[in-house]
């Protein structure tokens, strides 16, 4: 009895391990989906026409830092252009939501009551010249040369000294709209601006904050669409675009393809049907097998040395595209040989004796027989060479490259590295736009895998018997 | 083949002569991988002759320090060997396991329809690519982590070591698998006709039958674990630490690489040389255990063959 217990136990317990694998891998692509889902509403924000920065202000006498957002672009022409919103101004609250971090903004308009199209309120401060007008650095604060009409209604002359805003002491020009700006933003209206008139102290409340509405569309095809088919603009995440990785990730698998396809067949042909049965072929299957788990790291320093400096082909798609062939070259050979492997002895020898040379039965009846094997193999490998990051890492590290490659001797960059260099750039959003990336390689590979499981589907069930 | 030759004896030399072509082709693609091999090991030695001339085995393999790119440069790579032992650890504990359970499952278990659809599903995650495991890792696995261990780095050992583990249950599992499936059914009703029960006749006759098989999967799946690169390079970190600490980032001997390669400043000829000897050692161990475990698995088929 407690020996039954015992083996269903194990049985179960058996059962649960392979449930722990695949249960992490549906865990995997559910929370990079949803950690992707912010891109929707981060270029509608590109769209709206601001890309956002992060700042922060040292308060000074305290270790306190505060975060602002900034606009670091506006572009023209654009509905916050429209609005007056330019380069250097400072975001404060997206649809009534304080805003003190890019994602926050991106947040507020994704969460926004409303559907498709949504139009928020949004409050800034205009920059430093706009806001305050001219100003210089005094002792004991900042001095106001000319004030701007905005600063001149709140009552600031010419000739005064900004001591402290909300509180914050001023210590430099740009400081004090910093300070202006933070303090607007965590009062969320009015602030004390303590002023030195002729030598006398006074207190001025202002409030330097416009208030406009701006039209955002949340359209998540649009968005991705957008993504996929835009240059990148390394900078700002919202702005960010895979054409260029993807165009990238074509060229370099086009040329693994052209080198490591037919080497990769004729090695196979070679070892299957040719070579003798000796010491060199047993030590020439052990390298090939060797060569499989090389580390593609050691296999993309031979990339550097060889194709990119003996052979001078630089750090281009085509060193990338030989890079990926030593890579890829050896999964090849060993895939077709088992292709080659399941063809029947006896197509062999039908054709043997029919008085067919070695080569015309292996060009004329094997390799037809076995090629929907062979394309099963290749797409499965093709699919982990563009997947592959650390050989064409070490081969130059393209990546910043911001264009579409157009041809061999371009430098280039791939999915992969493109998500490699976003996911280590620690600003907001790019963790979101690394995910994206994500989302859409993991479905070129399925794809790519579905189509090899239909191709072995369809050669088993014609040769099944 | 369409028009019938017009003189027998030329079409006869023809024939020979592609075939003759062919061969010679076929064997040079063939002997591509002992060249590539070659050229691998000669331009390693060549690369590396530099840098292990200057500086002695001892303090290279030995020296607890690494710092290629300060002053006083320093060259233990101790700390890297370190970091790549703790990673790789953490993912053999995962993935050793569960891959082996796995196998079981799939060879013993499960009904061959099930098998069908699950072992190229557990396949699959041999086919996410690495740098999809360390972004997972990065963002997922580590934040998870740090609710339990306060003390975790934002980068860290141990959460790589985790997913590389995830990572590499295919490699153990598929091998193993195949293995337990080639021990030939002799040995199961041996077994059963002495009255062991099914948990019996795999653990003490099927297992036990396989092992130089399974041990075989597990060198496959170290050396998959000593070589990953993306996943330490996005989750682990690359701060050279002695000792080495999973909560804390490290340096593997990957990283290293990628390091220098990818690094701002401009790499001398002798920091490139000490890259070539990281190399070197990774390729020779790799080649070593990818050997060991080839000629394992063969001699296994033979035997049940």
């Amino acid at each position: 009895m407690s020996r039954k217990v015992v083996g269903g136990a194990f049985g179960v317990l058996a059962g649960a391990a392979l449930g722990v694998g695949l249960l992490v891998l549906v865990v995997l692509i559910a929370t990079t989906a949803l950690q992707a889902a912010p891109i929707t509403a981060m270029r509608a924000v590109a769209e709206a026409g601001i890309s956002l920065s992060l700042r922060s202000l040292e308060v000074p006498g305290t270790r306190e830092s505060r975060p602002y957002v900034t606009v670091a672009q506006a572009e023209a022409g654009s509905p916050a252009a429209g609005l007056g919103l330019a380069r250097g101004d400072a975001l404060l609250a997206v649809g009534g939501v304080s805003v003190d971090r890019p994602s926050r903004a991106w947040e507020a308009v994704r969460h926004a009551p409303g559907g498709r199209e949504v139009t928020l309120a949004v409050r800034w401060v205009p920059r430093s010249e706009v806001t305050l007008g001219t100003v210089r650095a005094a002792a004991g604060g900042v001095a106001v040369v000319n004030p701007s009409p905005a600063a001149q209604a709140a009552g600031l002359a010419p000739g005064d000294l900004l001591l402290s805003v909300g509180g914050i002491p001023i210590t430099g020009t740009r400081q004090a709209w910093e300070a202006l700006v933070v303090a607007v933003g965590a009062r969320n209206g009015p602030v004390e601006v303590e002023v030195e008139r002729g030598g006398e102290r006074r207190v001025l409340r202002w409030d330097p904050a416009r208030e406009g509405e701006l039209p955002f569309v949340r359209d998540p095809l649009r968005a991705w669409w957008g993504f996929l088919t835009t240059l990148n603009e390394p900078r700002y995440p919202e702005r960010a675009g895979l054409l260029p990785a993807l165009v990238g990730s074509l060229y370099v698998v086009l040329v693994m393809a052209a080198v490591a396809f037919p080497l990769g067949i004729a090695g196979a042909v070679y070892l299957e049907e040719y070579a003798p049965t000796n010491a060199l072929t047993r030590t020439i299957e052990v390298l090939v097998a060797n060569l499989a788990g090389t580390p593609s790291a050691v296999v993309g320093i031979i990339g550097l040395e060889v194709f990119a400096r003996a052979l001078g082909a630089g750090r281009s798609v085509l060193a990338g595209g030989l890079t990926l062939a030593v890579l890829t070259l050896p999964t090849m050979i060993v895939a077709s040989r088992e292709a080659l492997r399941a063809v029947p002895r006896t197509l062999r020898e039908a054709a043997l004796a029919l008085g067919a040379t070695r080569w015309e039965t292996v060009r004329h009846h094997v390799l037809p027989y076995a090629l929907p094997g062979i394309l099963t193999g290749t797409i499965l490998s093709f699919s982990r060479a563009l997947g592959e990051a650390a050989p064409l890492l070490l081969l130059g590290a393209f990546l910043f490259v911001t264009y579409v490659p157009q041809g061999l001797g371009d430098s280039f960059t791939v999915v992969p590295l493109q998500i490699f260099e976003w996911a280590t750039r620690p600003q907001d959003g790019f963790a979101t736009v690394a995910a994206a990336a994500i989302v859409v390689l993991v479905t070129l590979l399925l794809l790519l895998n579905a189509v090899a499981i239909l191709l072995r589907n369809r050669f088993q069930r014609r040769w099944a018997g | 083949m369409a028009a019938p030759p017009r003189s027998l004896p030329r079409a006869a030399r023809g024939r020979s002569r592609r075939e003759r072509l062919a061969t010679w082709g076929l064997t040079l693609a063939g002997l591509l991988a002992v060249a590539i091999t070659l050229t691998i090991i000669a331009l390693f030695i060549q690369g590396s002759l530099p840098f292990l001339r200057t500086v002695p085995l001892r303090e290279f393999l030995g020296g607890i320090r690494w710092a290629p790119i300060h002053e006083p440069a320093s060259y233990g790579i101790l700390p890297l060997i370190g970091a790549t032992l703790v990673t790789t650890g953490i993912a053999l504990i995962v993935a050793v396991p569960l891959g082996l359970l796995s196998a079981v499952f799939l060879s013993a278990y499960a009904p061959s329809s099930v098998r069908r659809v699950l072992k190229p599903a557990l396949e699959l995650l041999a086919g996410v690519p690495t740098v999809v495991y360390g972004f997972f890792a990065l963002r997922f696995v580590t934040p998870l982590l740090q609710g339990f261990i306060p003390d975790l780095g934002f980068w860290n050992g141990l959460s790589a070591g985790l997913v590389m583990g995830i990572m590499i249950i295919p490699y153990m599992a598929s091998l193993s698998e195949d293995v337990l499936y080639a021990v030939p059914r002799s040995l199961w009703e041996g077994a059963y006709a002495v009255g062991a029960t099914r948990f019996e006749a795999v653990t003490r006759v099927v297992i036990p039958a396989a092992l130089s098989g399974i041990g075989a999967a597990f060198i496959l799946a170290l050396t998959r674990a000593v070589g990953e690169t993306m996943i330490v390079a996005l989750a682990a970190g690359r701060t050279p630490t002695w000792p080495p600490d999973p909560r804390q980032p490290l340096l593997t001997l990957t990283t290293a690489i990628v390091n220098i390669a990818t690094g701002d400043h401009e790499a001398t000829a002798f920091i490139w040389s000490a890259v070539f000897a990281i190399g070197l050692l990774l390729f020779l161990v790799t080649l070593v255990l990818n050997t060991v475990s080839y000629l394992v698995i063969q001699r296994f088929r033979e035997r049940y063959a």
